[in-house]
């Protein structure tokens, strides 16, 4: 398909130097802007890069549309998460979190707006932040990462109001409960935990890789991906992909997919996962695989559901990971093409 | 009747004798012609008003007669008869006056025609003067205008400026006086003077040439005093050689190469010149430090001079030459002309023919190793070529991994960007190589020598490239001449090379060179162990499973240089795939990985496995050393070793698996994993000696 061809020219030092670069680069994070025609993606080298969906997905669309609108080094480290309000994007990795306007951002003025850090326990090095999670209802925002704790910050002041302690290694995923104010959060120690925000206190502690159903000793017991639907939850990582009853704590569904996964979500009647390998799978809920659709890159790290209401055509799915590229699926079943750094 | 008619005519010719003043003239008239009665002479005498009159009368009487006469007949009588007679007689001398005056009026007309005809000829002879003094005047007219249109040829003489005639010209030639209110006289004057003026230059001209007569021949009574100090010249030279051999000044030495270098073809000459001149400014660059006896750059010009010289004979020579071996070869060769092949190769050699001569340039390094360079110049397809030989103070023991390191073949391989020298620089070349049948010119390199790029620029031949000028990130190099750029370059890929050469020799033998001044990059103790190193080649690396990244992003170009290594620690195999480029160090070896342990890990299956990669790969700079990073390879390599430990000892362990791990974590790592990818900690602090994230 669009496989890079090789290069006719020779190549000199810089050169090379980008092919490495660029053949190296894991894109760990998406965020769709508020307008919903542009898809913001974080790589390791710490950079973002805005796509514009709408010029991609027109009917004129070259093949420079398929590359960043801007790229701005947004952070030392590599970007783990993003995550976009109606205003800001924002963005974090090592330690920080990083607000960018998404107006400035557009006219390619590239000026963080605040950065925070939450309050850590010194330590030799800073922990990263894996996710960030939007709470709307109370306009605050979660971070969760590598000090194994949930910080709560409120956007209006910027100041963080609380952490919620219980982990015991670091956090890999967070999600968020609809109608009541409680937050999941999935970490490297295999387990799933459930927090009330109102009483700041841990309510439920599901113990992944206790139930032999799903428990993959050779994986690890880390969860690594979350997501929640009223009282359903599915989760996977080390052990198997799972969907769980809350209120019963207890797995219903096994999924039977050996390679463990790095992102999940619920898609009307639907299981979207991803993880290692290049696909995307489409899982029902009794378990039956409904689809298996390849990407471009070995393994993916993040999927991005489009479903702003401002910008229907521009509806769509799009999968980053172990590549430079965005592959954009315009339906669920069908790869139409890949962004590219 | 008679009598009355002559009566009648008595007193007319009395009458017109009795007008005396008509008579004198009747009387000379009549006495011109001879005193006869002349009708005609009366008939000027006669007043023709009167004669009319006459006429009238007599026409008026004789009616009256006739009326009477009716009259009397008709009353009839016999004196009637007299009457009638008396009457008739009456009306008989009318009808003579009735003729008289007829004759009169005829002579009369004939007189007035003859008048006539006498005043129109006069009138026709007046118009004909007239004709001709029309004619005159125009003749005339012409004239004068043929005068006014007259153009004196003076005009066309450029003359001095008025103000500058009345300045300069004597005054017998100006004559202001006269000249000055007369413009005729002035110009004649200007004119004067200008022939004046003009026989002066002349003069002076010929001065000039008989100047010039003498100093020709000043000159040359001066060159054959020149040329007669030639050969005293000659002869004191070769007094002073002894001299200058005894004292170490290789003058006349140098002059003789120069005496060489001008049977040089032309593109060598530039190089050879451009060669010395560089290497004279490094010496002078040295001389202000301490002295060093050896130049860094020795020019020389090797080949026979006289074969140089019989290229350059006239050409009647060389044909008549060539049409005896023609024709000795047309005997000899009537059995094998049949065989196209030989003719064609004959035709290929020829094509492929290099000039006789040839410039050696010795480039000598830091540490004594010499690379000597031998450039050719292909005369017929008009590019040059170049060998290289790369020679050591002290002996190399050769491994066998590093054989194409310093081979003549590829050790100035893409010395710039996609240089590789296999193909000809010079797009003419391909038409005719067509016409004799040679595919590419890279299966004749080995024996012509390599027509780099950098060699043509070097001889100042530049060709057009095929493809557009790919653009290249300004170096600060580049803007210094391309001269000092490539001997700089010549220069860090010999030493790149003998380190690289230095490097393989005990990468064969498993230990890992890593130098003192690197160790500080590396944790004292390092498990995993270098078991093999050996070369590849480019096709067995395409066909690699794991390569397939790099084969795609274009990295794996043929001209680079391929190897294996295998890192071995207990029962995991680490393989790495190794692309060498030429321009070894500034453009890293790239590294692509494949560990054998609990089932086979690539950089596609496994997060750590691809962070690794880019370990080596993208940050290779930390691993560079001291400058100039010729211990690159050796730093990945042993950086490679280090990562597998963290590798196999930060794998989490199987609870469901009895017994120890295979692995024991001896690494000090502050955290196992992190990030969404489970990075492990490969990044090592040097002087605390723990490992981290990136």
């Amino acid at each position: 398909m669009e496989r890079a061809v090789p290069h006719a020219v020779p190549l000199g030092q810089v050169e090379v130097f980008q092919a490495l670069q660029r053949l190296h680069m894991t894109i760990f994070s998406q965020s769709v802007s508020p307008c919903g025609k542009f898809l913001a993606a974080g790589n390791n080298y710490g950079q973002i890069a805005i796509f514009s969906l709408s010029a991609a997905l027109s009917s004129e669309a070259k093949e420079e549309s398929k590359k960043p609108v801007v790229t701005f080094q947004a952070h030392d480290g590599p970007v783990y998460c993003m995550a976009s309000t109606d205003r800001h994007l924002l963005s974090a990795g090592d330690g920080e979190v990083k607000a960018w306007l998404w107006a400035e951002i557009l006219k390619k003025g590239c000026k963080e707006l605040w950065r925070r850090q939450p309050p850590y326990r010194t330590s030799l090095e800073v922990p990263e932040i894996n996710a960030l999670l939007l709470v709307p209802k109370e306009n605050a925002l979660i971070l969760a990462g590598g000090d194994c704790q949930l910080h709560t910050m409120d956007l209006e002041t910027g100041t963080f109001t609380r952490a919620l302690r219980g982990h015991t290694d670091y956090v890999h995923c967070l999600a968020l409960r609809e109608r009541s104010p409680e937050v999941l959060s999935g970490g490297e120690d295999g387990a799933v935990r459930l927090w009330d925000l109102r009483s700041a206190k841990e309510v439920q502690t599901i113990e992944v890789y206790k139930h032999e159903e799903c428990s993959r000793p050779h994986n690890g017991r880390w969860i690594g991906c979350l997501a929640t639907d009223s009282d359903w939850m599915v989760c996977g990582g080390g052990p198997a992909l799972t969907l769980w009853h809350l209120r019963s704590s207890t797995p219903t569904t096994v999924f039977p997919m050996r390679a463990p996964q790095k992102h999940v979500t619920f898609y009307q009647d639907l299981i979207l996962s991803a993880g290692q390998g290049r696909c995307v799978n489409q899982w029902q809920l009794s378990g039956e695989l409904k689809a298996q659709v390849p990407g471009s890159s070995p393994g993916l790290l993040s999927l991005s559901l489009n479903q702003q209401p401002a910008a229907p055509e521009c509806k769509v799915l799009t999968a980053a990971g172990n590549s430079c590229r965005v592959d954009v699926f315009t339906n669920l079943g069908y790869r139409a093409f890949s962004l590219s750094f | 009747m008679s009598s009355e008619s002559s009566k009648k005519r008595k007193p007319k010719v009395i009458r017109s004798d009795g007008a005396p003043s008509e008579g004198k003239r009747n009387r000379s008239d009549t006495e011109q012609e001879g005193k006869y009665y002349s009708e005609e002479a009366e008939v000027d005498l006669r007043d023709p008003g009167r004669d009319y009159e006459l006429y009238k009368y007599t026409c008026q009487e004789l009616q009256r007669l006739m009326a009477e006469i009716q009259d009397l007949k008709s009353r009839g009588g016999k004196d009637v008869a007299v009457e009638i007679e008396d009457r008739r007689i009456q009306s008989c001398v009318h009808f003579m006056t009735l003729k008289k005056l007829n004759r009169l009026a005829h002579i009369r007309l004939k007189k007035g025609r003859d008048q006539t005809h006498e005043a129109k000829q006069k009138v026709d002879a007046y118009h004909l003067q007239l004709q001709n003094l029309l004619y005159e005047v125009m003749h005339l007219q012409k004239e004068i205008t043929k005068c006014l249109e007259f153009k004196s040829k003076h005009e066309e003489i450029d003359l001095v400026s008025l103000e500058e005639f009345y300045k300069e010209a004597p005054p017998d030639i100006s004559k202001a006086e006269v000249t000055m209110g007369d413009p005729h006289q002035q110009t004649l004057a200007r004119l004067d003077w200008e022939l004046e003026q003009r026989k002066r230059l002349a003069e002076k001209y010929r001065e000039c040439l008989s100047n010039k007569e003498k100093i020709l021949k000043e000159i040359e009574v001066k060159k054959e005093y020149l040329s007669s100090l030639q050969p005293r010249l000659n002869s004191i030279m070769q007094a002073s050689l002894p001299v200058q051999e005894y004292l170490f000044m290789p003058f006349d030495q140098a002059h003789k190469q120069y005496e060489t270098a001008r049977h040089l073809p032309p593109p060598l000459y530039v190089l050879f010149v451009q060669a010395t001149a560089y290497g004279q400014a490094c010496a002078h660059m040295k001389s202000s430090q301490p002295p060093r006896q050896d130049k860094m750059l020795s020019v020389a010009i090797e080949g026979s001079v006289d074969e140089a010289k019989a290229l350059f004979k006239p050409p009647e020579d060389s044909q008549d030459d060539e049409s005896d071996s023609d024709a000795e070869e047309e005997q000899t060769t009537k059995r094998r002309r049949p065989t196209l092949g030989v003719q064609l190769d004959d035709k290929r050699k020829e094509m492929l023919k290099r000039h006789p001569l040839s410039v050696m340039l010795d480039l000598k390094c830091k540490d004594d190793s010499v690379l000597h360079l031998t450039f050719y110049y292909l005369m017929n397809l008009n590019i040059m070529t170049v060998k290289a030989k790369v020679t050591t103070t002290t002996e190399l023991i050769t491994p066998i991994s590093a054989g194409d390191l310093l081979s003549p073949d590829s050790v100035l391989s893409c010395l710039y960007p996609g240089d590789h020298g296999k193909k000809t620089p010079n797009p003419a070349n391909q038409y005719q190589f067509d016409k004799v049948g040679i595919l590419t010119l890279r299966d004749y390199v080995l024996d012509l020598g390599h027509p780099y790029l950098w060699v043509q620029k070097l001889g100042g031949l530049h060709f057009p490239k095929e493809q557009p000028q790919h653009t290249v990130i300004a170096d600060h190099s580049l803007s210094a001449s391309h001269m000092e750029t490539t001997m700089k370059l010549l220069k860090t890929r010999v030493q790149s090379r003998l380190a690289l050469h230095k490097q393989f020799a005990s990468l064969e033998h498993g230990i890992v060179p890593v130098t003192s001044d690197c160790q500080y990059l590396f944790p004292a103790k390092v498990v995993s162990r270098l078991v093999k190193w050996v070369t590849i080649a480019h096709e067995d690396y395409m066909e690699l499973h794991f390569t397939k990244d790099i084969v795609e992003a274009g990295l794996a170009e043929d001209t680079n240089l391929y190897y294996m290594a295998l890192v071995e620690r207990g029962t995991a195999k680490l393989q790495a795939a190794v692309v060498l480029n030429p321009g070894y160090s500034s453009i890293p070896p790239v590294f692509q990985l494949c560990l054998n342990w609990k089932g086979e890990k690539t950089s596609s299956n496994d997060d750590n496995i691809r962070a690794m990669e880019s370990e080596v790969n993208v940050c290779y700079k930390e691993l560079c050393g001291p400058r100039p990073s010729h211990q690159l390879l050796t730093n990945q390599l042993q950086r490679l070793c280090v990562l597998l430990d963290v590798y196999l000892e930060t794998e989490s362990h199987d609870d469901s698996v009895e017994g120890p791990k295979e692995f024991p974590q001896e690494k000090m790592c502050l955290r196992l994993f992190r990030g969404p990818s489970r990075m492990k900690p490969f990044k090592y602090n040097h002087p605390q000696g723990f490992f981290s994230h990136r």
